[in-house]
């Protein structure tokens, strides 16, 4: 056997021996029987010199040991050896699991929101919406800066939001005559006197939710 | 060069499924710890026993040695407490010697009656002790100080270089040496090595 190995094997049963080379002399000391049994002397050897009194030198109890061991079942939770976490692997996992999360709640409200052309029908049916044909005359405002220039006219009771009194919608025109076009005000003006109703001091505007398909009306960013 | 270190490099190769390297820890210390469990019993037998025993509660606690202290440290305490309870059980047991357990003389009487069971054991022990000795007596003066002060004094190499006042160097190389000259003795006699006297015993 080599000798510089039993040297090795004689400071490692002193535990005079360097960390790393413990690593690898312990690899070979559980798999080689005859550097074991010379292992087992060392330590026969150190018993005989303390002269323990009692003591058995040929003592069963390792071998007895080692096949009651033999038979334990395995370490499965230290099977591998641990590793330090990588650094970069909780920021990875935690973004991994905010773009899942996205994901599936972009698939979700796409699965609850209809088709613009089927569903959206049957939720306002009943909603009349006032639908601004000329924008120019009322804009109407952003429910908040910067947010989308849509809305949706929110539910009222059948007609009572649809009228508007004419002579009112024909005083905001002429109010805001300095901001609208000029074509536009005299086409507006015009409409009211040509669309005078029977009930004096109302216009009716579109009330047809039921046969016109109900959209968002657009305020027109102008 | 760690403390420790030869313990923790088989310890940690346990824990990582090497039942192997739980071997050369149990061959390292079964002296020490049946020594130290005959504080507690003095029957032979007996204090193999619970050796034993606290060498499997050992082994199944293993997963949860992080290495705060060191192993033998850790393996001791398991085996005194190992050897308490058996003491407390045994003493609750109704079925024992019929004798004075409080006396010496008992206890020296239990020892040799399970001894009995097993005389080559005791022959062996004798022939082993006898065969150490006499290489230990054959070897050069400065070889027999080193292996002397590392196995009964429990110095370490560096304050046997200190006390011998050579390199640490020297020093391991003289224990190696006296352990070679020694261990060439013991196989000259146990041409089967020391398997034959697990065998006898």
């Amino acid at each position: 056997m080599n000798e510089e190995l039993d040297s090795q094997l004689s400071a490692m049963f002193d535990d005079e021996l360097a960390s790393a080379e413990c690593e690898l002399l312990a690899r070979r000391l559980s798999r080689d029987g005859d550097l074991k049994a010379r292992w087992e002397r060392y330590a026969v050897i150190a018993a005989a010199i303390r002269a323990e009194r009692g003591v058995r030198l040929n003592a069963r109890v390792a071998r007895r040991v080692s096949v009651i061991v033999g038979s334990e079942p395995e370490f499965a939770g230290l099977a591998a050896p641990r590793r330090a976490p990588r650094r970069w692997a909780r920021p990875a996992a935690g973004a991994a699991v905010a773009a899942s999360v996205a994901a599936v709640s972009i698939l979700w409200l796409r699965g609850q929101a209809p088709p613009a052309s089927v569903a959206v029908a049957p939720q306002f049916a009943a909603v009349p919406t006032v639908r601004v044909t000329t924008p120019a005359v009322a804009p109407a405002p952003s429910p908040r800066p910067g947010g989308p220039a849509s809305y949706v006219v929110p539910p009222n009771a059948r007609g009572a939001a649809a009228v508007v009194p004419a002579t009112e919608l024909a005083n905001y025109v002429v109010a805001h005559s300095m901001f609208s076009p000029p074509m536009a005000r005299r086409n507006l003006l015009s409409s009211f006197m040509t669309s005078e109703p029977a009930e004096a001091g109302a216009i009716p505007v579109s009330t047809d939710g039921a046969q016109d398909p109900p959209r968002d009306a657009k305020s027109g960013a102008q | 060069m760690g403390a420790d270190a030869s313990d923790l490099s088989l310890v940690r190769r346990v824990q990582r499924g090497d039942k192997g390297a739980f071997d050369a820890l149990v061959l390292k210390y079964q002296h020490k710890l049946v020594k130290l469990v005959m504080r507690y019993v003095r029957n032979p037998a007996e204090a193999e026993d619970i050796a034993q025993e606290a060498f499997i509660k050992a082994y199944r606690a293993l997963p949860q040695f992080r290495g705060d202290s060191a192993f033998y440290t850790w393996l001791y305490r398991i085996a005194i407490n190992t050897a308490k309870n058996a003491v407390v059980s045994r003493d609750r047991s109704p079925i024992e010697y019929n004798i004075d357990r409080n006396s010496e003389e008992s206890y020296e009487m239990q020892g040799r009656m399970k001894d009995s069971e097993t005389p080559e054991a005791l022959v062996l022990t004798d022939e082993i002790r006898s065969i150490v000795n006499a290489a230990i007596e054959a070897l050069p003066e400065d070889l027999r100080t080193a292996i002397v002060l590392r196995e009964l004094e429990g110095l370490s190499y560096e304050e046997i270089a200190a006390a011998m006042d050579c390199p640490v160097g020297t020093v391991r190389s003289r224990i190696f040496r006296a352990r070679e000259a020694i261990d060439r003795r013991l196989r000259e006699v146990f041409e089967g090595g020391l398997g034959r006297t697990e065998e006898l015993g």
